[in-house]
């Protein structure tokens, strides 16, 4: 039994027990904070899994804007569950046991945890790892294989690779594995076509081999915004969505004078002084995680929360007044759609500058890996100028609501 | 044992789905639905990174090693497709919950409650007073009118 499976295990046992008293615990209050105890637990699970990204979206969203939403909504609506007669729900207990078995009957024909042979590990990875790391600087949006690639047989395969051996300490095979050529493990790239100049008429440029190629190293972030950019697109806009409902949802013609909203914190020196310090500092670092997206864990997913969040913890302190005059609510539905704008306006540029939609790789003829990485840039602000200003947006909707 | 911890993860993601669904079906309170869930749609995120992890691998951050430039990567790596799509799952799950809480706080302004259970007997109440009132009836109506008797009345 290795490390991750230990601490995985303890930590899902942790979990579960933080789920049960989330939904058995009665005060709401008590619910919500659990519910952000849950999300921290949830990231060190996604830590443990290696999975970064997960880990960073699930603590910012999680741990910071869920449970702040959460208390918005407790305030205007109720702090205590009301007691019900019975304390176990027999019906509900029985569907979802029956629904539970039927699951965990399923999951004895799941490959093992961590299984090399599993078939997630090879079904169109190399199609996947084209578009990520590159196999060859195409000036056109389809990328050519690697070669000796045979796509008839890599489509026929039956999900086993022969040449792992049992021993796990044995990593001789790495070199040679059929895995090498789905580029999970591939050893060696020198020489492939991703280092070689595609074409040799003028104004391609070689690239000097000790950079990136130009491509974009977190290999999450070129997935969102290049082979899944289409999806990545829509769960803007569906967030774009959210955002709008919310608006239609809540928001109400303001009288005169009721914009004059308190603020019970700002008498509190040291709340202040500390706010006032760290503020600009959780800014700076939104849009770190926002541009170092593409080098690191990060991305205009959890840059925008995090930036929202440094909004709301200066409204909670200075009173939302304060974060009108500095974002009047206008500008924040302005720069809602601008966010969607600017992911979806990249995509037409490359259309119209000779690719296809998304296909960075137009925006810098000369270099196809550097217009990569500014298309990928550019999105994933988009991505974050939305995120960050549809959660400012809830944020002041929940809170304009007359407290009951 | 070996085999039972290869699909562990697999079984914590089932009890936590089922958790949200008990929590769904079974807490007439909405806020308590909205969160329950929550908690529903992490076991799937829970069951989908589980799959994407590969024995002695890492984080698919590519890694160059400047002595060697060649060395681009240094594998094996975890799966990053499953984290890409777990990724904006969780950020579309806060705009559903933050959807949900305005229907609710827009259900509290109209019912004075958030409770289902209570929320149900109101608008029974209400159709039947539209129906004394003159009201046509329809089958829908009629069905419910039957169960209705016995509450109030």
């Amino acid at each position: 039994m290795n490390a991750v499976v230990l601490i995985d295990t303890l930590l899902l046992i942790l979990v579960t027990i933080t789920a049960v008293a989330i939904i058995e615990v009665r005060n709401l209050y008590a619910s919500v904070m659990l519910t952000s105890v849950y999300s921290l637990l949830m990231a060190l699970v996604w830590v443990n899994m290696h999975s970064m990204d997960v880990a960073f979206t699930e603590a910012a969203v999680g741990g910071g804007i869920s449970t702040i939403l959460l208390i918005g909504t407790l305030v205007h609506t109720a702090r205590e569950e009301r007691p019900i007669k019975a304390r176990v729900h027999w019906k509900a207990l029985l569907v979802t046991a029956v629904t539970g078995a039927a699951l965990i009957y399923g999951t004895f024909d799941m490959p093992r945890f961590g299984d090399p042979h599993a078939p997630i590990h090879h079904f169109r990875v190399p199609e996947m790892m084209a578009q990520t790391v590159g196999f060859a600087n195409g000036t056109k949006g389809k990328q050519a294989p690697p070669e000796g690639f045979d796509a008839r047989e890599y489509r026929s395969f039956n999900g086993r690779v022969a040449d792992i051996p049992d021993d796990p300490t044995d990593t001789a095979w790495r070199e040679t594995s059929v895995l090498a050529q789905d580029g999970i493990i591939v050893p060696k790239v020198i020489g492939h076509a991703a280092h070689a100049p595609v074409h040799d008429d003028a104004g391609h440029h070689p690239h000097p081999a000790d950079d990136f190629n130009g491509h974009v190293p977190n290999s999450v972030t070129s997935l969102l915004a290049a082979y899944r950019g289409y999806d990545t697109m829509f769960e803007t806009t569906v967030i774009f969505t959210a955002g709008i409902s919310l608006i239609m949802l809540l928001r109400r013609p303001r009288r005169q004078g009721e914009a004059q909203v308190g603020a019970p914190m700002v008498d509190q020196a040291v709340l202040r002084v500390v706010t006032k310090m760290s503020v600009p500092f959780i800014l700076l670092f939104g849009l770190y995680v926002i541009t170092h997206g593409e080098l690191g864990p990060g991305g205009g997913f959890q840059g925008g929360v995090v930036i929202a969040c440094g909004f709301i913890l200066y409204a909670l302190i200075f009173g939302r007044a304060a974060l009108y005059r500095v974002l009047p609510p206008p500008v924040i539905d302005v720069l809602t759609g601008l966010g969607v704008l600017l992911y979806s306006g990249t995509g037409a540029a490359c259309l119209l500058l000779g690719g296809q939609f998304l296909d960075y790789s137009m925006l810098n003829r000369l270099s196809p890996g550097d217009g990569e990485s500014l298309g990928m840039t550019l999105v994933e602000y988009g991505v974050g100028i939305t995120v960050s200003m549809v959660m400012l947006n809830i944020f002041n909707q929940l809170a304009e609501e007359q407290p009951t | 044992m070996t085999h039972v911890l290869g699909i562990y993860n697999y079984w914590i993601y089932v009890l936590l789905m089922m958790i949200g669904l008990y929590g769904v079906i079974a807490k007439p309170n909405l806020i308590k639905q909205a969160i329950a869930l929550g908690l529903f749609q992490t076991g799937i995120f829970l069951y989908y990174i589980s799959m994407a992890v590969i024995d002695d691998g890492t984080a698919p951050v590519w890694f160059v090693d400047p002595q060697d430039p060649g060395q681009k990567f240094m594998g094996p790596y975890d799966n990053p497709l499953p984290h890409v799509l777990i990724l904006t799952a969780i950020v579309v799950s806060v705009s559903v919950l933050a959807v949900a809480l305005a229907l609710i706080i827009n259900i509290r302004r109209a019912y004075g409650t958030i409770e289902a259970d209570q929320i149900e007997v109101m608008d029974q109440q209400d159709r039947l007073a539209e129906f004394r009132a003159g009201a046509t009836l329809d089958a829908a109506d009629a069905a419910e009118l039957a169960g209705v008797g016995g509450h109030h009345d």
